[in-house]
């Protein structure tokens, strides 16, 4: 069987932007979420600020775009800008800010924006991942 | 019913320091969030990929752990009136891996006054440690927190 297609530290591109497709957060997202995590939202209909940031990580991998080969996820930083409300529809746009090349692997940084529906960016941040370098052969 | 009482900005003091309870992760909260995330990476969701990995096993998702320590620190005293989160630097140092058990460890690292008179932000160093005291991720989280009224 063939290994699945992965985006190595060489297929990264340096300033390559991702955009992916959006969804509705809805009262399911939340209800399951505060279940699973007992992270509350503050009132009816507000979404706690953690979840949009775990969405945008399933909508990028529904892009173009095999997933990228992390070893690690190593650390990042994030502001809410504002609030996302429940029934408000986001995506994600990614743009890779530096990558770094490693003994083992390289260290990608990359810049992430939520939007919503009226093209606000409501929340964005770094993610600094250690990626895997193409293997030999 | 009455309202917990919640803690307002004057309330809080720099060096502050909060325990949480514990809490096993376990699969069916990596196979929920998996779900709920859309984030099915092999890391996360293939065993016997796992097997042969520097793991061994399945990790949860570090996005996971976050969201459960937020959980687990409004559990860890009594709550901040708090209005909103505003971000966080945070950094995965190790796995958490199905059947280990996590705690935050938080201590109030600074208090900022904001344009507004009726609110000011709160900054909560946090520790995630697993039973066997290794941190697994720390960071900084910034709250926004409400001033008491008058």
């Amino acid at each position: 069987m063939a290994e699945p297609a992965r985006f190595y530290f060489e297929d990264v591109v340096l300033h390559g932007v991702l955009e992916t497709p959006a969804m509705t957060v809805t009262e399911a997202h939340v209800a399951l979420y505060a279940g699973l995590s007992h992270d509350l939202p503050v009132e009816p209909g507000a979404v706690p600020e953690i979840l949009p940031l775990c969405l945008t990580v399933g909508l990028g991998w529904r892009v173009p775009q095999p997933p990228l080969a992390v070893l690690a996820f190593m650390g990042f930083e994030w502001n809410a800008l504002a609030p996302v409300r429940v029934g408000d529809t986001i995506h994600s746009r990614s743009r890779t800010a530096m990558k770094r090349a490693m003994r083992e692997g390289g260290v990608v940084i990359e810049e992430r924006q939520v939007i919503n529906q009226r093209g606000e960016v409501v929340h964005e941040g770094k993610f600094t991942f250690l990626v895997a370098k193409r293997p030999a052969g | 019913m009455a309202e917990p009482s919640r803690r307002f900005f004057e309330d809080i003091e720099v060096g502050e320091e909060y325990e949480s309870p514990g809490r096993t992760v376990t699969e069916a909260d990596i196979v929920i969030f998996a779900g709920l995330s859309g984030d099915y990476n092999v890391l996360h969701t293939d065993a016997e990929f796992m097997k042969s990995s520097i793991f061994g096993e399945r990790i949860a998702h570090g996005l996971l752990g976050l969201a459960i320590q937020a959980g687990l620190f409004t559990r860890a005293g009594q709550p901040y009136a708090t209005l909103a989160f505003l971000g966080l630097r945070w950094k995965f140092r190790g796995p958490i891996k199905i059947g280990d058990t996590i705690r935050v460890h938080g201590k109030v690292s600074a208090k900022k006054e904001t344009d507004k008179r009726d609110r000011g932000v709160v900054t909560v160093e946090r520790r995630v440690l697993n039973q066997r005291g290794e941190v697994v991720q720390e960071g900084e989280t910034d709250l926004l927190v409400e001033r008491r009224a008058g």
